[in-house]
């Protein structure tokens, strides 16, 4: 099976959000609520200042705590290695929303406490997630870490990479290349 | 103008609003459940060979308790998103979801309590039940009270302890991520369920004897809150900026701030005044001043456990990691 995961090369991101919004419109995602969501953080003192634009979405971690605390077990770890809902199991009661420390989940209009599935039903024709497939500076790559072959075993082997929340011990699957950064 | 994230907001961040009062009144009644348990379950066990009339108050609190857990499963209820989907709880056990045990943990509680609460009604009140299948149940019921008292004893650690490890699994929120805080809910709980007991009792040697039981609890919980500031003050950075709503007085933190004032105020004022309580000289009927202080003492520390889950559910979904 493979293992899927997303790499987010902050180099190329022109924050254009295109992404967030292919992403609202494949998945429906309701008004006020976004699955993946890109933050602009401004570092630095004035007048050294910085600005990074980071995508953020649901880390599909190998360790998700969302899934962990789900109490019916609509939030599960697939075989491929993402985090999806079984939506008809969820009975709304938050847990996962708590448990989530990437505030990757909201409460859709449903009431199931939806988010990235990177996109699922796309995976299975062989399509790219709608938000990596409109990506145009090329920021998102999207593949299975275990190809040697895969866009993301490729840049993951030749740049350095980091997580968010590595601390949080979830393993997250989706890597940051990050601007200006030094080489891990 | 809605793909224009700027980071800080409840549409980008809606973890600003995952769980509300709701959530807290059932934690609350949830503890005072679990008190009213361990309580009467000690004071019928300890009272079995006493007559009705001196062992009332503690028939009262077991009688009690199946309600207010009820209550507390309502809010819960209402909490959720997807009620009609309520049932999936007992269609599915997850052994890492506290929430799971919690669902199984009631859906067992419950009915128990009320067999217990039904066990301990004495034969001459027996008339009070309604139907007659639930007088048949208590007469047949009664000569098991122990055991029921001895398992509901247990159920009853079980749902104060739950209450705490509920928040306390979740890594994402330091302030909850504290193995502190299950044994706060618990002394909490055990301290509100004296306190509602204090509040119905009628006889005065109840009252005196846990009017003492909740000068231990109030001591106990007053340095588990020093230690659980303490704990998370010296701790990580994430940890240390989760307890500071409750010392800021900005305007969008000036409710937290305002619990902490009131949780330092009500828990040692409460305990001053049961140290007078049981000091003071008492005939055959305490006397209306000192009734008085001793109802508002208990009804100060019903508040205060409100108040922890109330500002400790709140403060928790501040707080982040990052």
């Amino acid at each position: 099976m493979p293992r899927y995961a997303m790499v987010i090369d902050q180099r190329r991101c022109v924050g254009c959000m295109a992404c967030v919004a292919a992403c609202k419109t494949e998945n429906n995602v309701p008004l006020g609520s976004f699955r993946t969501r890109v933050v602009e953080v401004v570092g630095g003192e004035f007048p050294n200042l910085r600005m990074e634009l980071r995508s953020e979405l649901c880390n599909h971690c190998e360790n998700p705590p969302c899934a962990y605390n789900c109490p019916t077990g609509a939030s599960y770890k697939e075989s491929d290695g993402t985090v999806q809902i079984k939506r008809y199991k969820c009975v709304g009661c938050k847990a996962c929303i708590a448990a989530c420390p990437y505030e990757a989940r909201y409460i859709d209009d449903k009431g199931v406490a939806d988010k990235c599935s990177f996109c699922e039903h796309r995976i299975k024709q062989g399509k790219e997630p709608a938000c990596v497939a409109t990506c145009l500076g090329g920021s998102r790559i999207f593949g299975d870490l275990d190809d040697p072959n895969s866009p993301v075993s490729k840049i993951l082997s030749e740049v350095g990479s980091s997580v968010l929340l590595k601390e949080a011990g979830t393993n997250p699957k989706v890597f940051y290349i990050r601007k200006l950064s030094k080489l891990e | 103008m809605e793909i224009t994230i700027t980071g800080a907001n409840e549409l980008t961040y809606p973890t600003l609003h995952i769980w509300n009062w709701m959530v807290s009144l059932y934690l609350f009644l949830g503890g005072v459940t679990a008190g009213l348990l361990i309580m009467s379950a000690i004071g019928n066990l300890r009272a079995r060979n006493l007559r009705t009339e001196e062992k009332i108050d503690v028939i009262k609190a077991a009688m009690f308790a199946p309600f207010v857990l009820m209550a507390g499963m309502f809010f819960i209820w209402l909490d959720l998103e997807r009620k009609l989907n309520s049932y999936w709880f007992f269609l599915s056990f997850s052994f890492t979801s506290p929430m799971s045990w919690g669902g199984w943990g009631l859906g067992l509680i419950l009915p128990l309590s009320m067999l217990y609460a039904l066990s301990v009604v004495p034969e001459e009140y027996r008339h009070w039940l309604k139907f007659d299948f639930l007088k048949n149940l208590s007469r047949w019921l009664n000569p098991h009270m122990t055991a029921l008292a001895r398992t509901v004893f247990a159920l009853g650690i079980f749902l104060g302890i739950y209450t705490g490890i509920l928040l306390s699994v979740f890594v994402a929120r330091p302030l909850w991520n504290s193995s502190l805080l299950p044994v706060l809910f618990l002394t909490s709980a055990l301290s509100t369920g004296a306190a509602l007991i204090i509040i119905i009792s009628k006889k005065k040697a109840a009252q005196l004897f846990f009017t003492k039981v909740d000068i231990w609890l109030i001591s106990a919980e007053i340095i588990i809150i020093a230690l659980f500031f303490l704990g998370h003050l010296t701790s990580t950075a994430p940890q240390r900026e989760s307890v500071m709503p409750f010392f800021s007085y900005s305007h969008e933190y000036f409710v937290f701030g305002l619990s902490f004032i009131l949780i330092a105020f009500f828990f040692p004022l409460a305990l001053v005044m049961k140290l007078m309580h049981v000091q003071e000289e008492h005939h055959e009927q305490i006397s209306g001043g000192s009734l008085f202080r001793m109802k508002l003492s208990a009804y100060m520390v019903l508040a205060g456990g409100f108040i922890i889950r109330l500002a400790w559910v709140y403060v928790g979904q501040i707080s982040k990691l990052s």
